[in-house]
C-alpha cells in the first residue's frame, strides 16, 4: 500500500492500533518533548502520538513518534506490524532492487491552498512550534526533507537532493540548518558558495512516511531520492513543482516552505540534543531566508523526538543504513552476506561475510570505511562469520569473544573523518576507527585453535519445529 | 529588566505571543539567539536556574566552530 500523505498513513496507523490520541490539555514544554521520549521507551511496538489541545494553540495537530517502532516502520513499508527488523531489512533490500522508479509529477498539491510570503511570513503562525530537549537553543523542525540541486548542473535531477537536516526556527523567517560536510546539501552549498552565490531550498514537513524514509537514506551523490522512495512504495513518488523555486516536492507534503540558504553566511546555532545521545554544543552554522511558505488546510505539524537512543530517529534511520551499505560491499565482495548498521545511524557497523583467503575479512571491514557513508560514521567496524546473524547481538558477542584474540585482530587506522557531532572525535571531525576482525581465520591465516568449532547437530533443526510443536500442542 | 538566561544580554525581542491571548509569549536573545517560550520551567527560562553547562558566553560565540567552513571564491573568469 503506497501512501501519498502523511494523512493517509496515520489512519493506517489508527485502525493498525499504533496512534495513540493525547486530548488532555498540555503544556508546550515540556509535555510534548517529555510524551515523545517516553513512548520511545514502550519498545519495539510504541504507537505513534497524535496531540490535539496545547495550552495557548488554538487548534493544533501535533503528531510524533509516526516512525518510532518496528511497528510502525514495518506499516510505512506496507508489511504486517509484526514483521522482525531483519525481515524488514531483506525487504528493504528485495525492493532497492526495483530502484530506480521515476517520479510522477501531480497537479493541484494540497499544500497550495495557503500561502504566506515576504515580509507577511511568520512561521510561528504556520507550525505550532516548541522545544525537545533543555539545552537546544531554541526550536527545532527536525523532520523536514529539504530539496536542493547541483548548482553546477542544476538540470541534472540525479544530483538533486532529498535530505534530512536539523533545522532551527530564529526568527519569523529566518532559519539556521545544519549541512553536516559528509552529506549532499553540504556539496550542493559549497558549489553556490565558491561562486559567491545563495543556494535555492524548498524545506518540506509532514511528508508519506517513505519520504522521511528515502530522505534519511545515505545514498550516492547522484542516486535520487524520489526514484528510491518509487521503488520502496511499488508505485511512482507523487511529487509538484514548489511555485516559487521550481524544486520537485512531494505532492503530499503538509508544508513547502521556499527560501534560500544565504551564502557565505554564517551565525550562531544551537546547541541541540542530537542522535549520538548528546548536544551538539553552539556552532556558526548557515542561516535561511524564508521568502515563501505554502500549506494544507488543518495543517498536521510532524516532529521527531531525538535523545539517548533508542527514540523515533533510531528506528528512521536503521534499516535504510543497513542496504546502502549492503549493496555498496556486495558490488566488490559478494561474498558479504548481511549488514546490521542500525546503532547510531552506523557508527557502528557489523558485517557477516565469508572468506575468501586469510586476511579478507578484514579488508572488507577497510571498504566499509571507504563508502560514502563511511566518511562520516563507521568508526567501529565488527566483522563476523557467514554463520553469525548481524543482528542478533548474542551471536555477535559470542564471535568477539571466542574469535577475537587482541593481539592481531583489532585493527586501528588514526585521524580518520568522522561527522564532528560524534562526541568522542578530537578534534571535532576526526578520530581513529577501529575494525574488529571476529572472523575465523582461515588459510594461510594459521592463528589460533578453531578447527573444532561447536555447531548446531544435523537432527536440531527437526528437533526444533518438534519441540514448537509440541508446545504449541500442549497450550 | 529582563536579561538571558543562557548569555545574561540584556536586549531580549519578542518573537510571537500565544494565538490564545495572554498565554504565554516566545523571547529571543539578541546576543546568543537563544529562545525561549515565557511558560518553560524554571531550568530554561531564569538565569539563576540556567545549568551551568548549557551557559553561553560572548567569547563562546565569537570562537564557536563554523560548520560547514566557508570556502574560497573562485573566480568566474
Amino acid at each position: 500500500m503506497a501512501y501519498d500523505d502523511l494523512r493517509s498513513f496515520l489512519d493506517t496507523l489508527d485502525k493498525q492500533g499504533q496512534l495513540l490520541r493525547i486530548t488532555e490539555g498540555l503544556s508546550p514544554e515540556p509535555d510534548l518533548a517529555a510524551a515523545a521520549n517516553a513512548v520511545t521507551r514502550l519498545g519495539d511496538t510504541a504507537p505513534a502520538l497524535l496531540f490535539n489541545n496545547v495550552k495557548g494553540f488554538t487548534n493544533p495537530r501535533i503528531a510524533m513518534n509516526v516512525h518510532g517502532s518496528w511497528a510502525n516502520h514495518a506499516l510505512a513499508l506496507g508489511l504486517p506490524k509484526d514483521t522482525g527488523i531483519k525481515a524488514q531489512v531483506d525487504e528493504f533490500s528485495a525492493r532497492w532492487a526495483k530502484f530506480p522508479v521515476k517520479p510522477e509529477w501531480r497537479d493541484n498539491p494540497p499544500w497550495a491552498r495557503n500561502t504566506q510570503e515576504g515580509d507577511d511570513i511568520n512561521i510561528f503562525e504556520v507550525l505550532p512550534l516548541f522545544r525537545l530537549n533543555d539545552g537546544d537553543g531554541g526550536f527545532y523542525i527536525d523532520k523536514a526533507a529539504v530539496i536542493s540541486r547541483d548548482p553546477n548542473d542544476p538540470e541534472n535531477s540525479d544530483k538533486q537532493n532529498v535530505g534530512m537536516y536539523r533545522i532551527e526556527v530564529k526568527g519569523a523567517r529566518k532559519l539556521g540548518l545544519q549541512p553536516v560536510p559528509m552529506h549532499d546539501i553540504a556539496q550542493h552549498l559549497r558549489k553556490a558558495e565558491e561562486k559567491g552565490e545563495d543556494l535555492p531550498i524548498a524545506i518540506t514537513l509532514g511528508n508519506d512516511p517513505v519520504i522521511s524514509i528515502v530522505a534519511s537514506t545515505p545514498m550516492e551523490y547522484d542516486q535520487n531520492e524520489y526514484e528510491l522512495a518509487g521503488a520502496l512504495r511499488g508505485a511512482p513518488a507523487p511529487i509538484a513543482k514548489a511555485p516559487l523555486t521550481g524544486l520537485p516536492v512531494p505532492w503530499g507534503s503538509e508544508v513547502v516552505i521556499e527560501g534560500v540558504i544565504e551564502g557565505r553566511r554564517r551565525e550562531i546555532e544551537g546547541p541541540f540534543g542530537e542522535f549520538t545521545g548528546h548536544y551538539s554544543g553552539g556552532r556558526n552554522m548557515t542561516v535561511i531566508r524564508i521568502d515563501k511558505i505554502s500549506y494544507r488546510d488543518n495543517l498536521v505539524f510532524e516532529h521527531l523526538y531525538l535523545g539517548m537512543p533508542w527514540t523515533e530517529i533510531d528506528y528512521l534511520m536503521a534499516a535504510n543504513t543497513c542496504v546502502p551499505l549492503y549493496e555498496q560491499l556486495k558490488q566488490d565482495f559478494p561474498e558479504v552476506q548481511s549488514v546490521n548498521a542500525t546503532y547510531t545511524h552506523g557508527l557502528a557497523v557489523i558485517v557477516s561475510t565469508k572468506k575468501r583467503y586469510g586476511g579478507f575479512a578484514r579488508t572488507v571491514g577497510m571498504r566499509v570505511l571507504t563508502t560514502p557513508h563511511g566518511l562520516g560514521y563507521a568508526k567501529i567496524v565488527i566483522v563476523v562469520d557467514e554463520d553469525v546473524d548481524p543482528f542478533n547481538l548474542p551471536q555477535v558477542m559470542w564471535a568477539l569473544t571466542a574469535k577475537v584474540n587482541p593481539a592481531g585482530d583489532l585493527i586501528t587506522i588514526p585521524n580518520l573523518s568522522v561527522l564532528e557531532l560524534d562526541p568522542g572525535s578530537q578534534p571535532p571531525g576526526i578520530t581513529d576507527k577501529l575494525i574488529i576482525d571476529a572472523t575465523t581465520p582461515v588459510e594461510p591465516d594459521n592463528r589460533g585453535h578453531y578447527g573444532q568449532q561447536v555447531h548446531d547437530l544435523p537432527e536440531a533443526a527437526a528437533w526444533l519445529a518438534k519441540l514448537q510443536s509440541l508446545i504449541a500442542s500442549a497450550r | 529588566m529582563m536579561i538571558c538566561p543562557r548569555c545574561a544580554y540584556d536586549s531580549i525581542d519578542r518573537l510571537y505571543t500565544s494565538p490564545v491571548a495572554g498565554v504565554w509569549e516566545v523571547l529571543q536573545c539578541q546576543q546568543c539567539l537563544y529562545c525561549w517560550r515565557t511558560t518553560e520551567p524554571d531550568r530554561r527560562t531564569k538565569r539563576d536556574a540556567y545549568p551551568e553547562q548549557f551557559k553561553m558566553t560572548l567569547e563562546d560565540i565569537k570562537n564557536a566552530p563554523e560548520v560547514p567552513s566557508i570556502p574560497p571564491l573562485i573566480s568566474q573568469n
